[in-house]
């Protein structure tokens, strides 16, 4: 008779899982399968795929870019105020994604912080792509950024300074040492990022609106055909959580480099033997 | 032992009380109002008490259709009571109130918007309600009565509720769009309305139907009569419906 | 071969390192961890700045704090090799070698092991990672070695054979090498010159020989594993000084000191007797064996305060065991004394 504690633990474990999977499930249980692809291929849903697929992959792009050496240089450089950047980093997170649209268009838009200068260069940009764009940025830098430090830190400090004796400098030493050794900490993090990205909704529809084929993504179409097809929403969401799955499951079965970190502090397979 | 005889105590508990139990009269509880987005300043008005749910008509229809717990159901448009009167979900709707749509532009009128014809102008951002949301579809007639439909053409986002049209307009963000006049007075401050021709403006009717799984009825019934009576009526117009 | 000029001065948490230094053969810092001995090495490479000094390696100025020179760990030619040799784990042994630049070729067959050119790390034993290391640090063609505590990660039968390698291999290289470690066998095993390094200062330094013989602080004395008994010194006449020891026991010595002292034998120069021995040794401890402890072909014998060391033909001759008591001898001009306190 197993102790009652751990029934208990099982018990909680299988709830959540339970909970989670659920309302996944019954989404599929619900599409009939024929309908699925033909729902996929409708008007509203292409322009829906287009939008999202062109804006996450751009913003993504972005993020990755310049997220990788914001993430690297706050976990190696030891500076005043690195609790609180940490924090502003995390803030973006726990803002509701209506706040952070309007937070958007306090900067960017027409009557923003940034909007006389935007205008006289002649750019306007709430209610277009690049509106999407920002919007994804927004809401998904902070995972990849938050958890890219969390890689990098994770790093033997150890390894760095032996690449610079070697003489090695700062950029060789990023590159052929703390990058791969990174590596499946980052991954792990974009592929975080990117699903948050693909399926963001309040900032965008906020900031950008919601346009047909132009700022309407799938989470902003879904929204918009509940009332008028329910159908082609339930298709759009099956597909998210289709597309959501394979990101984050080809990353965890993508060869994970994080192994190395921990190999110097593991038993070795040979032994010395004389 | 007893810490689990005390769980499942508490559990009962919480349970017992609080909870309403399945359909009948509950006469001292209050109505759950699902009521259309251009309704917010003006039912709490009618009736404080009541709980209220406040979305577009579409979307309140849906909620209806996937069994939201609704007690009355109040539309910007008869055709989604007319349409859940034919599924069997709610009793017959009444006319309660009409409207009519203005076009809003923000103070200072960043795109210098006087009439429809200025909508036209090169680079204008329009906003107007999505297809199937009321006021989309009362736009879109207003603009084809008025044989300006290639208007559309400026819009650069659909939303989901006329709330959605009004706020991106106060923010200053888009140059024009196209509301209820009830719409105008709660951001006077921030908007400027430009009447439209008489004899282009849609049939705006505001029909109101109970939910025949309401659990509560009586409140239910209670709510929709305060609507339609002197009262709720005198309420209406004063914020600026007109009479059913 | 460039000599290294060491001169740094650094306050640490709990002390001020101090040390100037130069290093022109193989030489050793040796003393208790926390000692600041791997400060050193890590401010020779540029990986820590000392407060203020001059580090130079010939005519190379490293770091200088009065003209506020200070190279970068990349610009300063050395060859590190860390104590758990932090070898790159996702590179091959290969391409750990040649990270630095170089052949890495050569020094692979040097160090026999061009068998393991393609494993990782990982999949290597403690032995074969050092030497990796070592190549590593070396493919660079550094003008300095350091090494940290290179035995310490190595279980204690490899640790034997690696220390006799190590010292060829060191002397070949013909470069200004620093080896830190908080043993004096391993430093005396590996070099010339030993640098004891207490709380951040160079309390003695010289041969292994040297520091035996003759140590300066009680420090030293237990560091190169003497005897050391406290007890209070006074002069005796005929130039000898008489020591009570905190026993009670009376020993004398033919140093000249007063006070309180510590006295320093050998285990070397204690004699083992089942009854008072009649020769010229002067000083006799009595008591019982605690201890019998084989080392190679001696035997290390403790009674009471005293460590002595005979051969392992005396100690089955005498048929010693645990709890006999014996006599411990010494020389009156065995006997150490080095002040205390």
């Amino acid at each position: 008779m197993r102790r009652p504690f751990e029934v208990l633990l099982a018990v909680s474990a299988g709830l959540v899982l339970a909970f989670l999977l659920v309302p996944v499930v019954a989404l599929f249980l619900r599409i009939p399968p024929g309908d699925l692809v033909s729902q996929l291929t409708s008007e509203v849903a292409v322009d829906a795929l287009i939008v999202s697929l062109k804006t996450s992959l751009v913003a993504h792009a972005i993020v990755l870019l310049f997220g990788t050496p914001a993430a690297y240089f706050i976990a190696t450089k030891r500076f005043r105020g690195r609790a609180a950047v940490l924090t502003m980093i995390e803030l973006p997170l726990v803002l509701p994604p209506a706040v952070a649209g309007i937070a958007l268009f306090a900067a960017f838009g027409r009557a923003g912080l940034l909007g006389g200068t935007l205008d006289a260069a002649g750019i306007s940009i709430p209610f277009t792509q690049a509106a999407v764009v920002l919007a994804v940025i927004f809401v998904s830098s902070p995972f990849y950024v938050r958890l890219g430090i969390s890689a990098f830190e994770a790093v033997d400090p150890r390894l760095i300074e032996a690449s610079r004796t070697l003489g090695a400098g700062p950029r060789r030493t990023f590159f052929r040492v703390a990058l791969p050794l990174a590596a499946g900490g980052l991954s792990a993090a974009s592929a975080l990022a990117f699903a948050r990205g693909l399926g963001e909704f309040g900032a965008t529809i906020m900031f950008a609106g919601s346009l047909q084929g132009v700022t309407q993504t799938l989470p902003l179409a879904i929204y918009a055909q509940l009332d008028l097809d329910f159908d082609v929403a339930l298709a759009l969401g099956a597909f998210l959580v289709v597309v959501t799955v394979a990101v984050l499951l080809t990353v965890k079965l993508l060869p994970s480099w994080t192994r190395f970190t921990l190999i110097s502090l593991a038993p070795s397979a040979r032994t010395d033997s004389s | 032992m007893t810490r689990a005889a005390l769980a499942l105590a508490i559990l009962a508990a919480l349970t017992g009380c609080g909870g309403s139990g399945t359909g009948g009269g509950d006469s001292n509880e209050q109505a759950t109002v699902f009521a259309a987005s251009s309704l917010p300043e003006v039912f709490p008005k009618i009736d404080p008490e009541a709980t209220y749910n406040f979305a577009g008509s579409d979307d309140l229809a849906t909620q209806i259709r996937e069994g939201a717990p609704a007690d009355v159901y109040a539309a910007a448009s008869p055709k989604y009571p007319d349409e859940l009167y034919a599924e069997g979900l709610v009793d017959k709707p009444e006319v309660f109130a009409t409207n009519r749509l203005v076009l809003i532009v923000p103070k200072g009128n960043p795109a210098g918007i006087e009439s429809v014809d200025d909508l036209r102008k090169k680079g204008v951002k329009l906003v107007i309600g999505a297809e199937g949301v009321p006021i989309g579809d009362y736009t879109r007639t207003v603009l084809e009565n008025m044989g300006a439909s290639d208007v559309l053409d400026q819009v650069v986002s659909e939303e989901d509720d006329v709330k959605g049209v009004v706020g991106k307009v106060s923010l200053g963000e888009a140059d024009a769009g196209f509301v209820y006049v009830t719409d105008v007075k709660p951001v006077a401050d921030k908007v400027t309305a430009i009447e439209l021709p008489a004899e282009a403006q849609a049939e705006v009717k505001y029909e109101i139907a109970v939910v025949k799984d309401a659990q509560h009825h009586d409140a239910a019934h209670a709510f929709v009569e305060q609507v339609l009576g002197e009262q709720g009526q005198a309420t209406l117009a004063a914020a600026g419906f007109g009479p059913p | 071969m460039d000599t290294l000029h060491v001169d740094l001065a650094r306050s640490l948490r709990s002390y001020r390192l101090e040390l100037a230094l130069d290093v022109d053969g193989v030489v050793a810092l040796a003393g208790p961890s926390g000692a600041g001995k791997t400060t050193v090495l890590r401010t020779i490479a540029g990986l820590a700045r000392p407060d203020s000094g001059r580090i130079a390696l010939g005519g190379e100025v490293w770091f200088d704090s009065a003209s506020h020179v200070d190279c970068t760990p990349e610009e300063r030619s050395v060859g590190l090799v860390f104590q758990d040799y932090a070898l790159f784990p996702h590179m091959t042994v290969a391409d750990n070698v040649a990270y630095g630049g170089g052949q890495a070729g050569e020094l692979l067959t040097r160090f026999g092991i061009e068998p393991l050119a393609r494993l990782k790390p990982g999949e290597l034993s403690g032995g074969e990672r050092q030497r990796v290391a070592l190549a590593r640090a070396l493919a660079r063609n550094p003008g300095v070695l350091l090494l940290d505590e290179p035995l310490a990660a190595l279980d204690a039968h490899t640790r034997a054979r690696v220390r006799g390698e190590l010292r060829g291999i060191l002397e070949g290289l013909a470069l200004p090498t620093l080896v830190v470690t908080h043993s004096f066998e391993d430093a005396a095993a590996l070099t010339d010159t030993i640098g004891v390094l207490v709380d951040g200062k160079l309390i003695q330094s010289g041969t292994a020989a040297e520091l035996v013989a003759a140590p300066t602080t009680p420090f030293v004395a237990d560091f190169t594993g003497a005897n050391l008994l406290p007890g209070r010194a006074r002069a005796a006449g005929d130039g000898l000084t008489e020591v009570i020891l905190a026993d009670g026991t009376l020993i004398v010595s033919t140093d000249q000191l007063s006070g309180q002292v510590g006295a320093v034998i050998h285990p070397w120069e204690v004699g083992i007797a089942r009854s008072m021995p009649l020769d010229s040794m002067q000083n006799h401890v009595r008591g019982a064996i605690e201890s019998l402890v084989p080392v190679a072909n001696r035997m290390r014998i403790r009674v009471g305060p005293l460590t002595a060391e005979i051969t392992a033909e005396s100690a089955a001759r005498l048929g010693l065991a645990p709890g006999e008591e014996v006599v411990a001898s010494f020389k009156a001009s065995g006997t150490r004394l080095i002040p205390l306190a």
